[in-house]
């Protein structure tokens, strides 16, 4: 009963100043939606369990040799499971893009070699049809394929005869053998699966082609004994066949992901840990808000505590009284945030599915679930301890005997005014950690979005593909494949322009007689090989000539460089048939510059302008590279475009899996979608993190300084001036401002040398002290303005108010 | 001579939304260096508010204020902290005294307003005027861990240590037992007879007795103004509050 009426009154009080409800109501929202939803959206994304029967039990291998991620050889991996114990199923896929044409017109789709058992394994059925036998393995076996239901809704209209039709996959027909459920897109994306080809498990099979495997432990090993027992029995047979058929050396090492921590990089725990961190600092800020809020109105009523706490009241009945108030605003608070992230979630599902469905895993599905709401439960009870159990406590911990004989003066001395010192000090080192990461964030979405990349990808078209040592055996077949790819694509009614270009990664420049074997002594320079010409990239001609059908295997080697590389090396002198040494893939070569063109960005000079770029363009008539991409501007309708492509592939060969053929801009126009939703969110959460913490700082100084007009009156009486009061307590909060500020400024250097490393140096440091000296002056400016203002009030109040002041 | 502290139909106006309050009402009093007055009347009758505009913790709605010939009625903030530092000391029924700061540290609070002071001048005189008021041997002790007696010493001695024209005590003993009030009581008047000047706001007719003059107040006017010990009475016309000594 008693307690109902410390609620009944606690609500009433609540009603009586709506405006301060309305305040600590919005601060709560904000902070506790920022944190439920990042964990929510990064819960889904890394942790989440798979949405199959026994999914948290599904793993995916990763195999390093010597440390680095590689492919998993399918031969040693599919010899080695049959003696593993402590795997319970092991089994290989590939992931590719497959072409399903319809009479003329194709479509691309993401889809997965897979071997028979994947849907046993799955515990999922077709709903249509039949899965994979161990029959429909076999090369001899007639092409099948299984679809998904997005595939058969999409590309068949839900026939409900397509079971037993032959459909033309990459130009081979193949017959549908079954519907998976709506939904089922294991291992990650796919929207069909064929059986594994038998040249992807042999024992020669090419390791430049990404096989991956998945399975499941048996419950009696752990994750670390299974990782062990796959690697060493995989890495016996493997040092076997690496000898016998010159495959790359190394240790083979092996390492079990959730699927979902596979799709990060094995880096999810970093990602989540960060992210959160980062809006629990939010929500702390926006607890040391409310948490003051409700300190400043126990402070005021200290006297009604003192009297209740006279007439006997205990102390925890005292506590719980006072944090009423702060239980029913965090509650409602709470409810609020669930609803508001519910619908952020769903929000977020929609936007992501309507914008890169076929490109996401098919977990990746963000809802209202039971981890959110238990998350939810757990912020609530943080934020209660934090925003009323502690100011309740300290409230009701009052010296009962001062409060009563001189009201508030002196019931919230020394202790009270460091609790403030210290929570202004952490407000400025949170809110500057913040600003100073989010300063990064914002400055490089900003940059990328307003970068000019010479590049014009308007009407363009691009694929990969890749050629296997096994069907081209000889450097020669490779160039003749891509140059006979060129010329065909070239002759198609609708394509204007293209150019296939294969990149080499760095070549070294050997500056005359400085050949001394020695490595890491030369420049490195971008390289790449054309065929075509550069001003496909907007990389026009400065002098000399393009490379062309001149610079074939049997003429002499040809290069273009580009302008800076050539102001850069030889200023005052003309290059054109210039012999120069570069040393590619370990070999060395002499070449002649035919031509200097134009520079274009590229990644190692993105942050240094366009005149640091030092590029050298080989011939691709001259050089060989198993993996090109081509490039087509068309005319016309983007699906006829598309169809060229493949048209011209398959008449060069029929077996070759192209690798996206898309728009170029499609992943140029995610990237900057993603990163103007990057921009918003950061500037979105870190403008309201900055609010919180100019409010906080102000509310915070307010709260010391008002319990300090008493001292503030007496000081002025005995003859300090309104200047000497607040140079006092300005240096006071200036000295909280220089310790949050510096320990802001440690961690951001922390963060920014983890930062330079995982950008490859691309940024120049300069920008780190430039990022924190604009963030630590904005930030000056600011937090000295929110202690100011209230110091500014504390003496425009006559001495004599100050003195009788309660 | 000219008098120390001349107020001239000095009034005070406190208003609120809905009450106006006139606290002090076309007040006349003058004040002489040397002279120990004691000013007293009823709860609120406006002595208080009176004391706070003599010692420009306060200003005047209306009147003008002289202290040693000078016009201080229009000073701005500033000037008016300087006069208070150096012509006025301050003693107040509630000791005032701050909570965080030390016996000493309060004491010298005073002096670290002022310009020019080394540190040995600053101890020198605080530990004088804590000699003088008994009180050297709790300088590091802090406010809560006296008695009251002793923290209104201790603010007697803050009052004193900037050696001012005047004292200003408003109600010194309202918080303290009558052994304690008799301490403080014969502490002011040992400065009275060192020569300062005090104004003392009491309603307690035994310490308004203590005093050289008594200036009675009812309703922000001043109704009596008298010299105790030559039982000299005061004339007050009541239309201007105009006081003459017969």
């Amino acid at each position: 009963m008693s307690i109902f009426l410390d609620i009944k009154y606690a609500i009433r009080q609540l009603f009586k100043t709506p405006k301060f409800t309305a305040i600590t109501l919005f601060v709560l929202v904000g902070g506790l939606t920022i944190s439920l939803f990042t964990f929510s959206f990064l819960y889904s994304l890394i942790y989440k369990p798979l949405p199959l029967p026994g999914g948290e039990s599904i793993f995916r291998l990763s195999i390093s040799t010597n440390g680095d991620g590689r492919s998993i050889p399918a031969y040693e991996l599919l010899e080695a499971k049959q003696g593993l114990q402590s795997i319970e199923h092991l089994e290989v896929f590939e992931t590719t893009d497959f072409r399903i044409s319809q009479q003329d017109v194709g479509k691309t789709l993401t889809g997965t070699y897979v071997e028979n058992e994947i849907f046993s394994f799955t515990q999922t059925q077709p709903i249509l049809g039949r899965g994979f036998t161990p029959e429909d393995m076999l090369s001899s076996a007639a092409p099948t394929v299984v679809l998904s239901h997005s595939t058969w809704q999409r590309e068949y209209s839900e026939d409900s005869n397509i079971v037993g039709k032959v459909i033309r996959i990459n130009d081979l027909p193949t017959t549908v053998i079954g519907i998976m459920p709506q939904g089922y897109h294991f291992p990650v994306n796919s929207q069909l699966w064929l059986p594994l080809p038998q040249r992807l498990k042999s024992l020669t099979a090419d390791t430049r082609e990404y096989i991956q495997a998945y399975g499941r432990v048996k419950p009696t090993f752990s994750k670390e004994q299974a990782e062990l027992e796959i690697g060493q029995a995989m890495d016996a047979i493997y040092q076997q066949t690496a000898r016998q058929f010159q495959k790359p050396e190394g240790k083979l090492a092996a390492t079990l992901y959730t699927f979902p921590h596979a799709q990060t990089d094995g880096d999810g725990n970093l990602v989540f840990t960060f992210f959160n961190l980062i809006a629990f600092s939010i929500l702390l800020l926006a607890c040391i808000n409310v948490g003051n809020l409700l300190l400043a109105r126990a402070i005021e009523r200290s006297k009604e505590t003192a009297i209740r706490a006279a007439l006997g009241a205990p102390t925890n009945r005292l506590v719980l009284q006072l944090m009423w108030e702060g239980i029913i605003i965090t509650l409602l608070g709470s409810l609020l945030a669930v609803l508001l992230v519910s619908d952020l979630l769903d929000y977020t599902d929609a936007l992501l599915h309507a914008e890169v469905s076929e490109n996401l895993p098919f977990w990746w599905r963000w809802g209202m679930d039971v981890p959110t709401l238990l998350m939810a439960i757990g912020f609530t009870i943080v934020t209660i301890v934090l925003a009323s159990f502690i100011p309740a406590w300290r409230s009701a911990k009052q010296d009962i005997n001062s409060t009563l004989r001189d009201g508030t003066r002196g019931a919230q001395g020394k202790k009270a005014g460091k609790m403030s010192r210290i929570l202004v000090t952490v407000q400025i080192f949170l809110i500057s950690t913040l600003m100073l990461i989010g300063s990064i964030s914002a400055f490089l979405s900003q940059y990328l979005l307003n970068m000019d990349t010479i590049e014009d990808y308007t009407r363009v078209i691009h694929g990969g593909i890749f050629l296997t040592d096994k069907n081209y055996k000889t450097p020669e077949q490779k160039i003749r494949f891509f140059e006979d790819f060129y010329d065909r694509l070239k002759r198609k009614h609708n394509v204007e322009n293209a150019v296939v270009r294969g990149y080499f990664g760095t070549s070294e420049l050997v500056l005359d007689g400085e050949d001394s074997g020695a490595q890491n002594q030369f420049p490195k320079i971008d390289t790449m090989s054309l065929i075509g010409n550069t001003e496909f990239f907007s990389a026009q001609l400065v002098e000399g000539r393009h490379l062309d059908k001149r610079d074939n295997p049997n003429a002499p080697k040809s290069v273009l460089i580009s302008d800076s590389m050539k102001k850069r090396y030889w200023p005052n002198e003309s290059v054109l048939n210039k012999r120069i040494n570069i040393r590619l893939n370990d070999k060395l070569h002499s070449v002649h510059i035919v031509g200097v063109v134009k520079d274009r960005l590229n990644e190692s000079s993105i942050f240094q302008g366009h005149s640091s770029e030092d590029e050298i363009y080989i011939s691709g008539r001259q050089f060989e590279r198993s993996y090109q991409r081509i490039f087509y501007r068309y005319s016309g309708d983007v699906t006829t475009a598309e169809e060229s492509f493949y048209q011209v592939l398959f008449t060069l060969d029929r077996t070759i899996e192209p690798y996206r053929v898309e728009p170029a801009s499609k992943n140029f126009d995610m990237m900057k979608k993603a990163m103007v939703m990057t921009s918003y969110i950061t500037f979105g959460a870190g403008g309201f993190a900055l609010l919180l913490a100019l409010t906080g700082i102000y509310g915070l100084t307010s709260n010391t300084i008002a319990q300090r007009t008493h001292e503030i009156g007496i000081r002025r009486a005995v003859g300090a001036t309104d200047k000497e009061v607040i140079q006092m307590l300005l240096k006071q909060g200036s000295k909280q401002l220089a310790i949050g500020l510096s320990l802001g400024l440690f961690v951001f250097t922390l963060i920014s040398f983890a930062f330079h490393g995982f950008t490859d140096g691309n940024i120049p440091v300069v920008l780190y002290f430039v990022l924190a000296g604009t963030v630590t002056i904005g930030l000056l400016i600011v937090v000295l303005a929110a202690i100011y203002s209230p110091t500014r009030k504390a003496v425009a109040m006559e001495p004599n108010a100050a003195l009788r002041y309660e | 001579m000219s008098p120390l502290i001349e107020l001239n139909n000095i009034s005070k106006l406190f208003v609120t939304e809905e009450i106006e309050t006139r606290a002090v009402n076309q007040v006349n009093l003058s004040i002489n260096k040397g002279e120990y007055v004691a000013l007293s009347g009823p709860s609120g009758c406006g002595k208080s508010t009176l004391l706070s505009m003599m010692g420009l913790l306060d200003t005047a709605t209306t009147g003008s204020y002289e202290l040693a010939g000078v016009n201080v009625s229009q000073l701005n903030a500033n000037q008016r902290a300087a006069i208070r530092n150096k012509k006025i000391g301050f003693i107040f029924q509630s000791f005032n005294l701050i909570s965080d700061l030390s016996v000493f540290e309060n004491i010298m609070l005073p002096l670290t307003y002022q310009k020019g002071l080394d540190k040995n001048q600053i101890q020198q005189q605080v530990n004088q005027v804590l000699a003088k008021v008994e009180m050297g041997h709790r300088k590091n002790h802090f406010p809560s861990q006296l008695s009251g007696g002793q923290q209104q010493r201790v603010a007697v001695a803050r009052a004193l240590v900037n050696s001012p024209d005047f004292i200003l005590a408003d109600e010194p003993t309202g918080n303290l037992d009558s052994k304690n009030a008799l301490a403080v009581m014969n502490l002011l008047e040992e400065l009275h007879q060192d020569g300062s000047t005090i104004c003392m706001v009491t309603h307690d007719p035994q310490s308004a007795l203590r005093a050289r003059r008594q200036v009675e107040m009812f309703d922000g006017q001043i109704i009596s103004d008298s010299i105790n010990s030559l039982s000299v009475k005061a004339k007050v016309d009541s239309s201007t509050s105009q006081v003459s000594i017969a």
